[in-house]
């Protein structure tokens, strides 16, 4: 009840203004991104009135926007090429119950394996690939539309400065438009891009044949599309959970993008997600609540529907303008600054992950490429933490070996490297009470080095072993203990 | 200083504070216990100032918006302290003035009831207003955190209204009930109302049952040295309570609260919050 309120009654008159702003600028990108899915922009726009209503009342994270989105429509650009919009409409609809599946399974959690230098790539690639979309409407054209996305560029930039209660996008809009239709100038403008919607949506079972066959075309996709929707959707609920200083339900958000997902299928719209944009928008008009995002849906869909005739002579310049803006402030700047100053690894792994989402157009690749890669590099550095000195004792007769450090699957080579096995000596010990033993590959290599030393007839005795392998169990339940991490990790 | 078995008063920035300071103190003074004064600033996430409807959004965006909300918060956080503990000092002078030796001041971030559940262990009365800042500018007559604290709470809770007037005698509402009963104990072992004429309240039939447990409420209070009078009389438990309270002058109530479940209170109302609506004397919740 008290949660109630305060998610949709405590803001109530800023969440409406905010998600009049939003949804000013939802309009354009969901055009925008309909062009780049190939298909009309009503489905777009149906996409993002479901995705932004329903995810108002079962998202976890109030204030969050989600509607269509460029990193969804770039992943759907060759099943509407080859299948067409009823497959996609299917495709849509599993894609939703995948991430049900997924915030069952809990698998939101597995986001902490996600480093920032990869979120950092995540944005910065998606940026990118919101500014290449542009192109194709900027290439072979008159000079007129130069003119017109730079004039459009200078009022969202410029306006903000005179008056900030008006949208500046939403003056672009006005101008341009009534300048190019003052001028008569023959530009290309939204309603040449397809059909806008004309009535409410309705319901509709897509209608593709229920085989197999249709499986095996929509479910990589879908899993695809869930992948890439759970991944933005996950990253934007946590900059708006640090914008806002408050928290979010993670599993709820997956299921509640699942069953935006869903109705949006079913109601002729396509997969979306969480915006990273259009999010950081909302927060800075003021919306916090649920009920800001609902009045995104909702205006945008009334503005669409009932002055739909006006929306078809926007030119598509304006929108260029409006989506370059996105993707300005959507790339984060200083990590082109920090590339200088953060680690040559992270570096890396932010700009893998940037070259292989722009290579592949796949956000799911890049993730997998920067969080491997920051796997790797990880492993590697851990794997210096190792040290083994050694010394003769019982005059002459023993060699003593200290081991210190983590030994696992990175640092194994180096750990077998360290001892000299061509040493003539009656006697090795070899110490590890103050090494850990992290896995199977740690253990082999001490089976190793212990055989190599008996073939040129050493003893060998290894002592604490115990104590090194303790950390070798799948879990030890340490975490809430801390004594127990201290005794593990001081042996 | 860590105090133990103290009052605390919780006040808000309302007019009300002073009475229920005054209250506190009145109560410190009478158990000669240290008195603590318990501001809790609550902070809204799920506010915002929404000045800027511009829209766009330019380099780095998240990053400039994250230290522009930072800040923001920042200074609010700061001002509201630097308020709160210079009105915090004004009411520990008022209750150092009223007599009261250990006094100590808190400021806590958090909800109200958060604050007050930690807070419990070390306390023994708790103060509170019955209307707080939200009464300044609505109609409300039953302040919005009262049924969540108390019913989250299990010492006594004495909520007060009106400007303070001393105490001079004071009524137990009974039912004979457990809860009643052992208030009937508390207020004999206790110091607060020590050497105050009582009144002991039963609303129903003088049947055998309810004589016998009046008569035992009587006689403990008796034996503790209290001068009681008993009333047994029939009729609706508010309006019965009303009665008496004007006909013997009663200066405090005390009874017990909220002993059903916060679905039974929203379906058919709550007796402890009609009670706690019309009566506009200070009452002394048992939980």
């Amino acid at each position: 009840m008290n949660s109630f309120r305060q998610d949709w009654l405590s803001n109530i008159k800023n969440d409406l203004l905010a998600g009049l702003v939003v949804a000013l600028a939802l309009i354009p990108e969901a055009i925008a991104f309909s062009i780049i899915a190939g298909v009309d922009p009503k489905v777009g726009l149906y996409a993002a009135f479901c995705i932004a209503t329903v995810s108002a009342f079962v998202g976890g994270r109030p204030g969050m926007i989600s509607a269509a989105t460029g990193a969804m429509a770039l992943l759907m650009v060759t099943l509407v090429k080859d299948h067409g919009l009823q497959y996609l409409l299917a495709t849509t609809v599993l894609t939703g119950v995948l991430q049900i599946g997924a915030g069952a399974l809990r698998l939101g959690e597995l986001m902490r394996f996600v480093s920032r230098s990869v979120i950092t790539g995540f944005v910065n690639a998606l940026a990118i690939l919101i500014f290449l979309a542009q192109l194709p409407e900027l290439t072979n054209v008159s000079w007129h539309v130069y003119a017109m996305v730079a004039a459009g560029l200078g009022i969202i930039y410029l306006l903000p400065y005179v008056t900030k209660a008006v949208p500046s996008p939403l003056v672009t809009i006005v101008v341009l438009t009534g300048v190019s239709m003052w001028l008569g100038l023959d530009i290309r403008t939204v309603g040449d891009m397809g059909q806008l919607p004309d009535s409410l949506p309705f319901f509709l079972w897509p209608e593709v044949p229920l085989t197999l066959e249709t499986l095996q075309i929509i479910f990589p996709v879908a899993a695809t599309l869930a992948t890439v929707g759970l991944l933005e959707s996950m990253m934007t609920a946590s900059i708006v959970d640090d914008l806002t200083d408050s928290t979010s339900n993670k599993n709820r958000e997956c299921v509640g993008q699942g069953i935006a997902n869903i109705t949006s299928g079913f109601l002729g719209g396509m997969a979306g997600c969480a915006m990273i944009g259009q999010s950081v928008i909302n927060i800075k008009s003021g919306g916090r609540g649920r009920l800001s995002t609902l009045s995104a849906g909702v205006f945008l869909l009334l503005m669409v529907v009932f002055i739909g005739d006006w929306v078809a002579r926007i030119p598509m310049a304006a929108l260029v303008a409006v989506m370059i803006m996105v993707s300005i402030g959507t790339f984060s700047w200083t990590s082109l600054r920090n590339l200088r100053v953060h680690p040559k690894s992270t570096s890396l792994v932010m700009i893998a992950t940037v070259v292989t989402v722009v290579a592949t157009h796949d956000l799911a690749k890049g993730v997998l490429v920067g969080v491997l890669l920051s796997g790797f590099f990880f492993a590697h550095k851990v794997g210096l933490i190792l040290y083994i000195g050694s010394q003769t004792e019982e005059e002459g007769r023993l060699r003593s070996y200290r081991v210190v450090g983590q030994v696992f699957f990175a640092s194994a080579e180096r750990f077998i490297n360290s001892f000299d096995f061509k040493e003539v000596i009656e006697k090795v010990r070899i110490d590890v009470s103050r090494a850990h033993f992290w896995d199977i590959t740690a253990v082999s290599a001490l089976d190793k080095v212990v055989v190599k030393f008996r073939r040129e007839g050493t003893e060998v005795e290894v002592i604490g072993l115990n104590e090194a392998s303790a950390t070798m169990v799948d879990r030890f339940a340490v975490h809430d203990k801390p004594d127990a991490i201290e005794q593990l990790m001081s042996h | 200083m860590i105090f133990d078995n103290k009052v605390l008063a919780c006040v808000d920035q309302s007019h009300f504070a002073d009475h229920v300071t005054d209250y506190a103190a009145w109560a410190a003074l009478r158990m000669d216990a240290p008195l603590e004064l318990l501001h809790s600033i609550e902070r809204h996430p799920e506010l915002s100032d929404g000045a800027d409807h511009s829209g766009a959004i330019g380099m780095n965006s998240q990053e400039v918006l994250l230290t522009e909300l930072v800040s923001q918060d920042e200074q609010r956080s700061k001002a509201a302290r630097e308020q709160g503990r210079l009105f915090l000092l004004r009411l520990r002078e008022r209750a150092a003035a009223a007599g009261v030796a250990l006094i100590d001041t808190r400021q806590r971030h958090g909800r109200l009831q958060e604050t007050l559940i930690a807070q419990e262990p070390s306390v023994q009365l708790f103060v509170l207003g019955r209307r707080g800042e939200s009464a300044e500018v609505t109609q409300r007559d039953l302040g919005r955190n009262v049924e969540q604290v108390v019913r989250a709470l299990h010492k006594p809770i004495l909520t007060v209204t009106e400007d303070f007037k001393k105490p001079e005698r004071f009524m137990i509402a009974f039912d004979g009930g457990i809860v009643t009963r052992h208030g009937v104990q508390m207020v004999a072992g206790s110091r607060l109302f020590k050497g105050l004429p009582v009144h002991v309240l039963m609303s129903g039939k003088p049947s055998g049952d309810a004589v016998k447990q009046l008569d035992w409420a009587q006689g403990v209070l008796a034996a503790a040295g209290y001068d009681v009078t008993p009333h047994l009389l029939p009729g609706d438990t508010e309006r019965v309570i009303a009665k008496t309270v004007t006909a013997h002058g009663i200066d405090m109530l005390i009874m017990g609260a909220y002993a059903h479940s916060s679905l039974r209170g929203w379906l058919f109302g709550s007796k402890t919050s009609e009670l706690l609506r019309s009566a506009k004397l200070p009452t002394l919740l048992l939980r």
